[in-house]
Order: structure tokens, then C-alpha cells, then sequence
């Protein structure tokens, strides 16, 4: 069945990659952060 | 601040649900009679838009929380959500500008929804700024409450004079309307991105709990450090 | 009351004196307006068109200098915590100075009106009802802008703080304002002047309440 719009194929790709790359990479710094981040009770 | 793992538990479980709502919603849904393939962005688009503006109202109560009852708990968190709401905003309409160009043929149309997560994106960017130049932690946590309170009451404003600006030009339906979409993919994805920013938000309110408190923890002397053998 | 009035008069007084800097904030404004039309083109249709939008950018620019000064002196003097102590309401504290910066943005506005006439060809009959927009569009600038002034103030980076909170939050109150005055120069057919000027005094009532609420916890120590 043909719709008005064709194809697009290239754009729901895009955002499908944009939004994991988003969403991976915001998990990951959060988690990468918080195990840096100086604890006050280790005195490191 | 708890030390559990029930946070990464459930963004682990948001993960997964995300990837079967994708997986489903871009090769096994239905296409769309008039919008073809491109209706497929909807399913991450919508569940993004669902929990931004989720995540923001979280973080309007954190605020409103933080300036009643005050303690660290609920400016930490008011932190993450902050952060986390500014992720998604930006998510939003980046995902928007790429269903708008091949449907309207712009990068951006102006949208009421879409022009108002914009102008909620810069609003609490710039709340996050705020937070960093401020040094007192008790400023800084009553300051960035009453930004957040402030910005939040004008949601409702910014929407409807842009929905009004708009409407004098554009008649196109919004993309949020899904009627002729499969539900399915929808749901898993909104519950998977709900997952994931639950568990995201309490980590990062670790974060900022840790820093506040390293913030304001006495230096240990060098002497002490070296005998305990801590260095 | 009497707070209040007080925080007014002390606050109309120090405007006064320092009326040498509200002179430079106008040229700002004025230079800004002259900008706009070199960014568009000498293209009189198109400059009519957008006046009402120049207009109040323009405004709004200037807005910024100007209430980025409003609580200069109380910094700079270590004034506020003297103000603090005082038995006066905090809130009376911030009417008047947010009143105070009203009136000043009113005639920063009225100000640049000829401005655009003579370099946008903008005119309008409808004077009353020009500056009654004018004044509204200036109390919602100031609402918040007063706040945020009192914030900023405080701390570095100041100047790039105020605006950068200030500009998102104002965009329905813009909006309305730059909706309204072009609907009085270039003509308002359908009658829709009086739903945005609806919207400009919603947006006022609003922050004129919540921030006057909120403005004791953003100055307590």
C-alpha cells in the first residue's frame, strides 16, 4: 500500500540511533559520575 | 542516601523494554496509510515526550518540597530531575526537528508542543547554569527551587500563546495524535524510558547527594590521612 | 502599606539620581532598533511589518541593563541586609522595586515609540491603548526580571545569568506584547486585541503574585 509519504526510511533510523545514543550515553554518565565522585567518608 | 541497587535494577529493566518496543514498533507495526515508515518515529518520540514532561513535574515537586520542608534529599533530587528533564527537552526536539523534515519539509514547524519543550529546554539549561555559579549550598538549593517554580507556572502560558501565535498560520495536526498507530510499541517504550529515567534520577541524586556532602566535609589533615593509611 | 510606599519613593529616588545611566540604556535600546532594520534590509513593507517585534526586542534587550543595575546599589553598599533588618514586610521591599522598574521600562518604551515611527514607518492612532500596552508588557518583564535581579545580583556572572533566566520565562508575555502592538499599527480586522492583552495581564497577575511570594526566601540569609 503506498503512502503519501515514501520512503523516509534515512529519518526514522536517525532518530531511533539519536535517541539511544542519547539515552546509553546519558545512563552512562550518570553512572560513570557518580563512581568518581569523592566520598566524604573515605577520605580519598 | 541509599546505596541499594534496586536503581540500576529498574534502568536496566527501562533498557529492555526499550529495546523490544523498538525492535517491534520499526519492523513489525503496521505502517501508517499516510504517513508511511516516518509514523515509526512516534514510537520513541511519543514515550519521550510523555516522560519529559514527567520527569519536569517531578522535578516542580522536588522544588516545592525543597522550599517547605527543606534537607538535602529533595534538592539532590530536584538536581537530578533537573539535569534529567534538560536530557529529554533536548531529546524532544531533536526527535521532532527529524519527523518534521520529511512531513512538512522544514526542520521545524513551529508546533505548539514542540516550540514550548524548546522553550522549557532553555528555561531549566539555564536553571542548571545557575545552580553551578552559585556557591552557598543553601542558596544554591533555595535559588534553583524557586527557578524551577517559576519556570514550571509558565508552562501552561508559553503553550497556549504559542498554540495561539501558531494557529493564525498552521492547521497541521499535532504528531502526538497516534490513533492509526499500533498501541503496543507505544506503551513499552514509555514504560521502558519511565524505567530508565527512574532509575537514572535516583542515581544522579546519589551523585549530587555525594558532592554536596564532599562539599562541605571537613579536609582531613595530611598527617591523619598518611597514619590511618588512608593514603 | 507604608513599607511599600516607602520602597517605592526610595527606590523612584535612586533612579533619579542615576537618570545619566537610563540615558544609555535608551541609546542602547534606540541602536538596537537601528540594527534590526540594517539585519532586514531597506525594504519599508517588510520593516512595518516586524516594527511591533523590533520593538519589543529591543525592549527587552535594554530591559536587561536596566534591571541588572535595579539592585546595584543594595549590593554594592551592602545595602539589602540593612533593608532585611528593617521591620518593613521583604515583600513591600519587592513591589516597590519592581514597580519602580515598571515605570522605568515604560518610558524606556514610550521612548523608543518614535524611534520605531521614523525608522519602521509604525504608527498608530490608538495612543491610549498603545501605552496601556506598553506598561503591561513592561509589569511583566519587571515580575520576574526584579526577582531574578535580586538573585543575580549577588553573584558572578551576573550579567549573562539574568538574561539567560529571563528570556525563556518571559516568551508568552513577549508574545502577547509584540502581538497586540502590531495588531494597533497594522490594523486588527478580526478583533483579537483584547484575547492578548488577556494573555499579557494573565502573565502579569501571575508573577506579580508568585514572585512577590517568593522574592523573602530568594534575599533571606
Amino acid at each position: 500500500m503506498r503512502g503519501v509519504i515514501e520512503g523516509g526510511w534515512e529519518f526514522v533510523i536517525a532518530a531511533y540511533v539519536i535517541t539511544a545514543v542519547v539515552l546509553l550515553g546519558y545512563a552512562f554518565s550518570v553512572c560513570w559520575r557518580l563512581w568518581k565522585a569523592p566520598r566524604h567518608d573515605a577520605g580519598r | 542516601m541509599g546505596n541499594s541497587r534496586w536503581p540500576f535494577v529498574t534502568a536496566g529493566l527501562g533498557l529492555a523494554l526499550l529495546v523490544w518496543g523498538s525492535v517491534w514498533g520499526l519492523f513489525y507495526a503496521p505502517r501508517e496509510v499516510y504517513m508511511g515508515d516516518v509514523q515509526r518515529i512516534m514510537y520513541v518520540h511519543v514515550p519521550t515526550a510523555w516522560n519529559a514532561m514527567l520527569v519536569l513535574t517531578f522535578a516542580f515537586a522536588c522544588a516545592v518540597l525543597s522550599l517547605l520542608r527543606g534537607g538535602w534529599g529533595w534538592d539532590a533530587r530536584l538536581e537530578a530531575a533537573v539535569e534529567g528533564g534538560v536530557v529529554l527537552s533536548a531529546l524532544l526536539c531533536t526527535q521532532g526537528s527529524i519527523w518534521a523534515r520529511p512531513t512538512w519539509g522544514v526542520w521545524w514547524d513551529w508546533d505548539p508542543r514542540l516550540t514550548t519543550t524548546a522553550v522549557l529546554l532553555f528555561a531549566f539549561a539555564g536553571i542548571l547554569a545557575l545552580r553551578g555559579f552559585v556557591d552557598d549550598p543553601v542558596k544554591r538549593a533555595v535559588w534553583t527551587a524557586v527557578a524551577v517554580v517559576i519556570a514550571y507556572v509558565d508552562v501552561p502560558l508559553v503553550y497556549f500563546s504559542v498554540r495561539w501565535w501558531n494557529s493564525l498560520h498552521q492547521l497541521q495536526s499535532t504528531p502526538e495524535t497516534v490513533s492509526r498507530a499500533f498501541h503496543w510499541p507505544l506503551r513499552i517504550n514509555a514504560f521502558g524510558v519511565l524505567f530508565l529515567m527512574i532509575g537514572l534520577v535516583e542515581l544522579r541524586a546519589r551523585l549530587a547527594w555525594q558532592r554536596r556532602a564532599a562539599e562541605s566535609a571537613p579536609p582531613l589533615p595530611s598527617g591523619v590521612a598518611v597514619a590511618t593509611g588512608r593514603l | 502599606m507604608s513599607g511599600f510606599l516607602a520602597a517605592l519613593r526610595k527606590d523612584l529616588l535612586l533612579q533619579w539620581r542615576t537618570r545619566a545611566q537610563f540615558v544609555a540604556v535608551f541609546v542602547f535600546g534606540a541602536t538596537a532598533l537601528l540594527l534590526f532594520s540594517f539585519a532586514i534590509g531597506p525594504d519599508a513593507a517588510a520593516l512595518r511589518q516586524h516594527s511591533a517585534g523590533f520593538l519589543w526586542l529591543g525592549l527587552l534587550l535594554s530591559s536587561t541593563l536596566a534591571l541588572a543595575d535595579s539592585f546595584e546599589s543594595e549590593v554594592q553598599h551592602r545595602a539589602l541586609e540593612g533593608l532585611l533588618l528593617l521591620p518593613a514586610d521583604p515583600r513591600a521591599l519587592y513591589y516597590g522595586k519592581a514597580l519602580a522598574n515598571v515605570l522605568q521600562l515604560t518610558v524606556l518604551g514610550v521612548g523608543l515609540v518614535p524611534v520605531i515611527v521614523v525608522l519602521y514607518d509604525a504608527f498608530t492612532a490608538r495612543i491610549p491603548a498603545l501605552l496601556a500596552i506598553i506598561v503591561l508588557g513592561a509589569a511583566g518583564l519587571s515580575a520576574p526580571g526584579t526577582l531574578y535581579s535580586a538573585m543575580t545580583a549577588q553573584m558572578r556572572a551576573r550579567n549573562t545569568l539574568l538574561p539567560l533566566l529571563l528570556f525563556p520565562l518571559v516568551v508568552p508575555a513577549l508574545l502577547a506584547a509584540v502581538k497586540s502592538t502590531s495588531l494597533l499599527i497594522l490594523g486588527d480586522p478580526m478583533g483579537q486585541l483584547t484575547s492578548w492583552v488577556a494573555l499579557l495581564v494573565a502573565f502579569d497577575a501571575v508573577y506579580w503574585s508568585l514572585c512577590g511570594l517568593v522574592f523573602e526566601r530568594v534575599v533571606e540569609d
